[in-house]
This record gives structure tokens, C-alpha cells and sequence, in this order.
């Protein structure tokens, strides 16, 4: 489904010095595959997440996905960021509603599809609110809901609870999975928290610090659907925590 | 607060400036108005103009003009800016006045002053400096209402009383927001002192403007334009230096480009 | 918050109540000649009597027309080229640099090149006042434009959305706080200048009623004008400040 091949991505910095962030990432993700990306903060995980998506080019390498090179931002990658990027103007039905309306639907089918999408982010009764009206968590499941609505079949999750508090984001964790369970989509997700990282995926890729190269690639081999309550005594996922934790701490042998 | 359209220095502009002069020139030579000289003959005029003695004078006391009342309206207006913004009671107290005056026009304020002040250096001086006061105040208002609490609460846990913390403490946090204020003071003070000479019509380089426009010295009303433009130029980036050596310390607004990558 | 707001609300009268007493009291101890400071009873009620006659208020009209013209024109300048500079390099290239030029040149130094060309008439007035407008719109607009975050575009191009579509339903848009500011202050600026234009060379207009009355030392006649400007201006600020209120409903309150 995606296959990225030998990319790697340098910045100009100020300078004039050029910073690597990203050094030769190989890899594949199945059709309804739910890949994590781990690392420690600026291992560049997020812009592997962007140069798929198409918003910024690789310096080198190939992203393919379906067999076709990626060249630019496409309704078959829907994005879902840690800022929300919700439109300030418009109610989250019109959030919801723009994907549709782009995508050519007529606007009566669009509404009554959006008004769907709200209710199965359980935010049914506030279709005419602002975003600025909603609580941080209110506003990731908008995003979600936006970009669920023009269908894309891969979903690129960058930190997308990664700015809401704990409560908010273990709630909105086992909501992501009740909605991935319904249709199985491809999710490319990015994170720096192990336990959500092993929670979600099917597959943990750790990248290590700066120039992010894949250190290890992780299968997680617990059964669905999860339940958070069982697999936190679960012997299995606390081993995996752990071994990812301490892999993610060793220390990075030179390349 | 520093655009990237308005902080571009060295060949960029220089370009711009001989892109414009060449525009005028190609527009001359087509119009072919007698209103429009071509550059080359303005330019002409300017060593002229500039080798005068009583042009010479006439700008420079209208930049002296300029510098008092610049000066004065600053050593006024940044002390009011920067009480008010760290004193509710302070701005309470001239918000309704300073709002009233911000839509007057000052240099408009030039016949009835001249009436009681007369038509000399004071009447203009005092224009200037009621022109640069307002976003002075304004700004320094702004940038003293911004500064972060805790550091106000830091320096009085170190002992510093309350002027030691207004001077020491909210005077260099609010400096950059201060700055785009006396960059608004510098542009306004150029064009209030312009337009009260040109009201006036005594003396001045407004005054020159006017009266080679009434003689049809076309060339020379061109040639003053440039000075006058030339100057605005050099003060702002005369300016422009002076605050980027004084709060160098300061984060640059974040800029990204959209659109193209 | 009420019981605070009235005190304040007084204190603000404060210094506007001791700037009418002291013209007031000035005029009637006779300390100020009526050919120098008129007192205020005789100011008002001149405005009062000017506002109901139809030949002040043709020059109102004058003015107000002029100030319109100059500044939608410099409005559909600035915006236009504020939202291109940022979305073109190209344009940036060429309109960095020339509004580095002209952006700290005193415009009203070019007004007598404008009467040369455009003539004594409306229009030299009118490039004056666009002149002077247009700079804080354009860069009120760059700005704006090239602060929106990213990812709000991103997630547009996502759903198949063009760039050049995204540069004005979705970079102006969320620019929109800016370039109303920028919009606000140019409309302040459009009412000064072109007041002062009619002041420096015009037959009509309430500039002109204000030299003109000047030229006969009727000093009451001197005020009526420039106070009409100055509440003009005060409403025109507040008409605007009221319309941006609305515009910017689901934006987040600016501090």
C-alpha cells in the first residue's frame, strides 16, 4: 500500500549548513496495516508523515503509494495534525463538510453525510459551534471527523493527541480504535508515547535521534479488538513496553 | 514585528530603486506630459538644489523642526505608553481623550495653533510633536500591557521597587512593541512636518514643494520629491539599524511562507 | 466586572470634562480672544447648524466620496498584492523590495506629481489617499497571509484542493484578522489625508472650508470642519470595528 524507499530529507538551516533530519527510511505498510512511528522528540518522525502525505518533498528516495509515485497532497493520504489545522471560520459542520464539498458532492448529500461523521465522533448537537467554542479534545475529533469524511483510505496521524491531557487522550485512544475497527483503513501514526505507540499498532518502527534512521521495527502481536483494561495487565504488552522503552534509551551505535 | 517586505536591505531595494526611476522615465517618454519630466531631468536638478544655501537651510531647519518635536513627543510619550499599560487606573484615565484625538488630523491643526502661536518654529514643532505622541503611546501602552506577570513578580521577590521594575524590567520587555511605535512616530513626524510646511507655505521643504509647483519649475518639484522620498528612505533604515543592534535579543516573528515550496 | 467599570468609565470623562473646562473657562474669564479660541457654546452650535445645511454638507459628500474611492482602491491593491507576494515567489520578489522603497516615503510629498498629472480635480485626491492607504493593507495582508499556519492549507490540499484555490478560500480567510486590522488603519489614514489634501490645494471638500474660513480669520468656522472630520473618523473606526466583529465570529478573540 505505501512503500518508502531509501528517503532521507536535509533542511538549509540558517547557516547555510545543511541539517539532516531524515537518513535512509525503508519501508512498507500493508493495506489496513496501523503503523506507529517512535522516536524522541526532533528525530524527524513528523516529516516522514508530511513527505508522505506530499506537503514536502524528500531530498532523496521515493515515496509510492498503490504503486504510484508521490508528488504532491492527494484525498487518498487524509492528514489528521496535533494542531487540529480546523478552519477558525467556518462551524464544524462546515469543517466537516469541506472535504465533501471539494470533492464535488452535492451540498444537501454533503450535510447529511457530515452530520453522520459528527455523531460517530459523538459530538452530535454542536454542528454549529466554532472551533474556538470547543475543548481541545472537541476539536481533535473535528479533525477526525473532516478527514474521515472524503473517504481517504490511508490516514496519517501526526501526534494527534499529543497537545490534549491524559484523561482526553486515553478516551479518544480507544475511540480512534472502535472507528479503525469499523473499516480497517491504513493508519500511518506518529508518536513519542510507547504505550500508545504499542495500544494502536500492529507494527512500532523506532527511529533513532537526529538524523532519524529506523532503529528497530517492533510487531505487536496482541490480539483484537483491545481492550485498555485487560491488556494493561495484559503480561505481553507490559513486556513490550518495556523492551521498547529501554530499546529507545540504548545507546545509538555510530553508523 | 519585522516583515520581511519592509527589513529586505542592500542590492534588492537598490534594484527597486532604479527599477521605479526607470518605470518614471519610460512613462515620461510615452505620456509625454508636460507635468511629467522625464527622471533624468529632476535628477538633473538635484546637485543644483542641493548645492543651493537657502534650499540647504530650508531642509535642514525642517529636519531640525522635525528632531525637536520627535524628540520631545518620545521623552513624553513612551513614560505615559508605558504607565498606562502596567496601570489599569493610568489607562483608564487617558483612553477616552486618546481616542478622541486619534482620528483629529494633526497637521489640519496647523491653521488654528498659527493662529495663536504664530507662524514660526513653535506652531510646526508642536504639530510634529502631537503627531508622533499618539502611536508612541500607543505601542509602548501595548507593549508594557504584554509583558509576561511572572517576571514582574520575579523582580519584586528580588526586591526592586515598583519605578526600579518599570525602567529596569518592563522598559527593555516592551522595547521591541516600543519600537514599532517610534518607527509609526518617525514616518508620521516626516509627513506632518511635509504637510504643515505645505499649509504653512513659509519656509521648509513643503514650502519649496509649493512654490516651484506655482512657478511651473516642474523639474525642481520632481527633484524636491525625490529628497523628500530619499529621506524617508534613510531615517527609516537609519532607524531599522539602531532598533536590530538594540533588541537584537528579541524573537523575530515567525514567518512561513505558503503557497510555494 | 460592572462595579469596576463604572469608576472607570468616570475616571476616562475625567481629562475629556478638564479640556472643555479649560476652553470654557478660558473664553468666558476673556484670557482668550473669540478671534483666537471661540468659546465652545459657539463651536457647537455652529456644527449644529452646519450639519442641517445642505452647502457644508455638499462638501461632506465631496470628501466622503473621495475617501471611499481612494480607499477601496487601495484596498483591492493592497489585499491583491499582500495575498500574492505571499503565495508567488516571484511576486514577493518584485514587491518586497519596491514596498521597502516607497513604504517609509512621506506620500504626501508626491501629492503635487499627482496634481501634475491627474490634475486639481477628484483624482489627484484619490491617488493620494490610495497612496497613503495602501501600504499598511498590503503589509497588514503579507503578513497575515504568510503567518497562517501551514497545516490549515495542507489539510485543504489534502481533500484535492488547488493551491491557487487555497491562496483565497483558504490563506486570505484565515488571514482575515490581519488584514481587517490593516484594512481599519488604512481607513483611519484615508480620512486624514484626504482632509488634508482639500487643505493644501482644493475649491471643495471640508479641507477646503477649513482653509477658506482660515483666510477670513472666522475661527469658528475653523473648528466646525475639523471636528466634523475628527467624529467622522471616530465613526468610521467604530462602523468598521463593528463589521470586523462580525466577520471574525469564529476567530479567537485578539488580546
Amino acid at each position: 500500500m505505501i512503500a518508502i524507499e531509501g528517503l532521507s530529507k536535509s533542511f538549509e538551516t540558517a547557516r547555510r549548513s545543511s541539517h539532516t533530519a531524515l537518513a535512509d527510511i525503508s519501508l512498507n505498510v500493508a493495506a489496513g496495516e496501523f503503523v506507529s512511528i517512535l522516536g524522541p522528540s526532533g528525530c524527524g518522525k513528523s516529516t516522514l508523515l508530511y513527505i508522505v502525505g506530499g506537503f514536502v518533498p524528500p531530498t532523496e528516495g521515493t515515496v509510492a503509494v498503490n504503486g504510484k509515485p508521490v508528488t504532491g497532497p492527494g484525498p487518498d493520504r487524509g492528514p489528521v495534525f496535533q494542531e487540529f489545522a480546523l478552519f477558525p471560520w467556518k462551524t464544524v459542520l462546515g469543517n466537516v463538510m469541506y472535504g465533501l464539498l471539494e470533492r464535488g458532492m452535492a451540498r444537501s448529500k454533503a450535510e447529511e453525510r457530515a452530520r453522520a461523521l459528527i455523531g460517530l465522533v459523538h459530538l452530535k448537537g454542536y454542528e454549529h459551534f466554532y472551533p474556538k467554542e470547543l475543548s481541545g479534545g472537541m476539536k481533535q475529533r473535528v479533525a477526525i471527523a473532516r478527514t474521515l469524511a472524503y473517504g481517504p483510505s490511508i490516514l496519517l496521524m501526526d501526534e494527534p493527541f499529543g497537545a490534549l491531557d491524559a484523561h482526553t487522550r486515553t478516551g479518544l485512544q480507544n475511540e480512534l480504535l472502535d472507528i479503525w475497527e469499523r473499516d480497517r483503513k491504513t493508519v500511518l501514526f506518529v508518536t513519542h508515547s510507547v504505550e500508545e505507540a504499542v495500544f494502536l499498532s500492529d507494527r512500532v518502527v523506532v527511529l533513532t535521534r537526529s538524523p532519524g534512521r529506523i532503529k528497530q521495527t517492533v510487531a505487536i502481536g496482541l490480539s483484537r479488538p483491545r481492550r485498555r483494561a485487560q491488556l494493561l495487565v495484559d503480561r505481553r504488552y507490559q513486556t513490550l513496553v518495556v523492551d521498547i522503552e529501554r530499546l529507545m534509551d540504548a545507546p545509538e551505535e555510530a553508523p | 514585528m519585522t516583515p520581511r517586505l519592509t527589513s529586505t536591505a542592500g542590492l534588492p531595494p537598490l534594484l527597486a530603486c532604479l527599477g521605479l526611476l526607470a518605470l518614471w522615465e519610460l512613462a515620461a517618454r510615452v505620456f509625454q506630459i508636460s507635468g511629467l519630466p522625464p527622471a533624468h531631468e529632476a535628477l538633473r536638478q538635484l546637485p543644483a538644489l542641493l548645492a543651493d544655501r537657502e534650499a540647504l537651510f530650508n531642509i535642514a531647519d525642517s529636519v531640525r523642526r522635525m528632531a525637536i518635536g520627535f524628540g520631545l513627543a518620545l521623552l513624553l510619550a513612551v513614560p505615559v505608553g508605558l504607565l498606562m499599560g502596567r496601570s489599569r487606573l493610568i489607562a483608564a484615565f487617558f483612553n477616552p481623550l486618546l481616542m478622541i484625538i486619534y482620528p483629529v488630523p494633526k497637521a489640519a491643526l496647523m491653521p488654528i495653533i498659527m493662529l495663536w502661536l504664530g507662524v514660526g518654529d513653535a506652531s510646526k514643532t508642536l504639530v510634529i510633536f502631537l503627531g508622533v505622541s499618539l502611536p508612541v503611546i500607543y505601542h509602548s501602552y501595548q507593549g508594557a500591557r504584554a509583558v509576561e506577570e511572572k517576571m514582574l513578580w520575579s523582580a519584586a521577590a528580588m526586591g526592586m521597587r515598583p519605578l526600579q521594575r518599570l525602567v529596569r524590567i518592563v522598559l527593555p520587555a516592551a522595547l521591541p512593541e516600543v519600537f514599532v511605535g517610534i518607527r509609526t512616530g518617525l514616518v508620521l513626524a516626516l509627513i506632518t512636518m511635509v504637510t504643515s510646511e505645505m499649509i504653512a507655505r513659509q519656509a521648509g521643504v513643503g514650502n519649496i514643494l509649493f512654490n516651484s509647483l506655482d512657478m511651473a519649475l516642474y523639474d525642481t518639484v520632481y527633484a524636491m520629491i525625490v529628497i523628500i522620498g530619499g529621506l524617508g528612505f534613510i531615517l527609516d533604515l537609519l532607524f531599522e539599524r539602531l532598533r536590530a543592534w538594540l533588541v537584537a535579543w528579541a524573537e523575530p516573528v515567525h514567518q512561513i511562507a505558503v503557497g510555494t515550496s | 466586572m460592572m462595579r469596576r467599570a463604572i469608576p472607570e468609565t468616570l475616571l476616562g470623562s475625567l481629562p475629556v470634562v478638564l479640556v472643555l473646562a479649560l476652553w470654557q473657562g478660558l473664553t468666558s474669564a476673556g484670557m482668550a480672544p473669540p478671534s483666537l479660541l471661540p468659546p465652545p457654546a459657539a463651536v457647537f452650535s455652529r456644527l449644529a447648524q452646519q450639519l442641517t445645511d445642505p452647502v457644508f454638507l455638499g462638501h461632506a459628500a465631496t470628501t466622503l466620496f473621495r475617501l471611499f474611492a481612494g480607499f477601496t482602491i487601495a484596498v483591492a491593491i493592497g489585499v491583491a498584492l499582500g495575498v500574492l507576494a505571499t503565495g508567488s515567489r516571484t511576486v514577493g520578489a518584485l514587491v518586497g523590495p519596491v514596498v521597502r522603497v516607497l513604504a517609509p516615503v512621506p506620500k504626501i510629498a508626491l501629492y503635487p506629481a499627482f496634481i501634475l498629472i491627474l490634475g486639481f480635480e477628484h483624482a489627484s485626491k484619490i491617488a493620494l489617499v490610495a497612496a497613503d492607504a495602501v501600504f499598511p493593507i498590503l503589509l497588514a495582508t503579507y503578513q497575515g497571509t504568510s503567518a497562517v499556519e501551514p497545516k490549515l492549507v495542507w489539510s485543504a490540499l489534502a481533500t484535492g484542493t488547488s493551491r491557487r484555490k487555497a491562496l483565497f478560500t483558504i490563506v486570505l480567510p484565515a488571514a482575515l484578522p490581519s488584514v481587517l486590522t490593516g484594512c481599519r488603519i488604512g481607513l483611519v489614514i484615508s480620512c486624514i489625508v484626504v482632509f488634508l489634501a482639500e487643505m493644501i490645494s482644493s475649491t471643495n471638500g471640508l479641507g477646503h472650508l477649513l482653509v477658506y474660513a482660515s483666510r477670513s480669520f472666522r475661527t469658528v468656522d475653523m473648528f466646525v470642519p475639523l471636528i466634523t472630520i475628527s467624529i467622522l473618523g471616530l465613526a468610521l473606526n467604530a462602523g468598521f470595528n463593528a463589521l470586523r466583529a462580525r466577520l471574525l465570529a469564529g476567530f479567537p478573540e485578539e488580546s
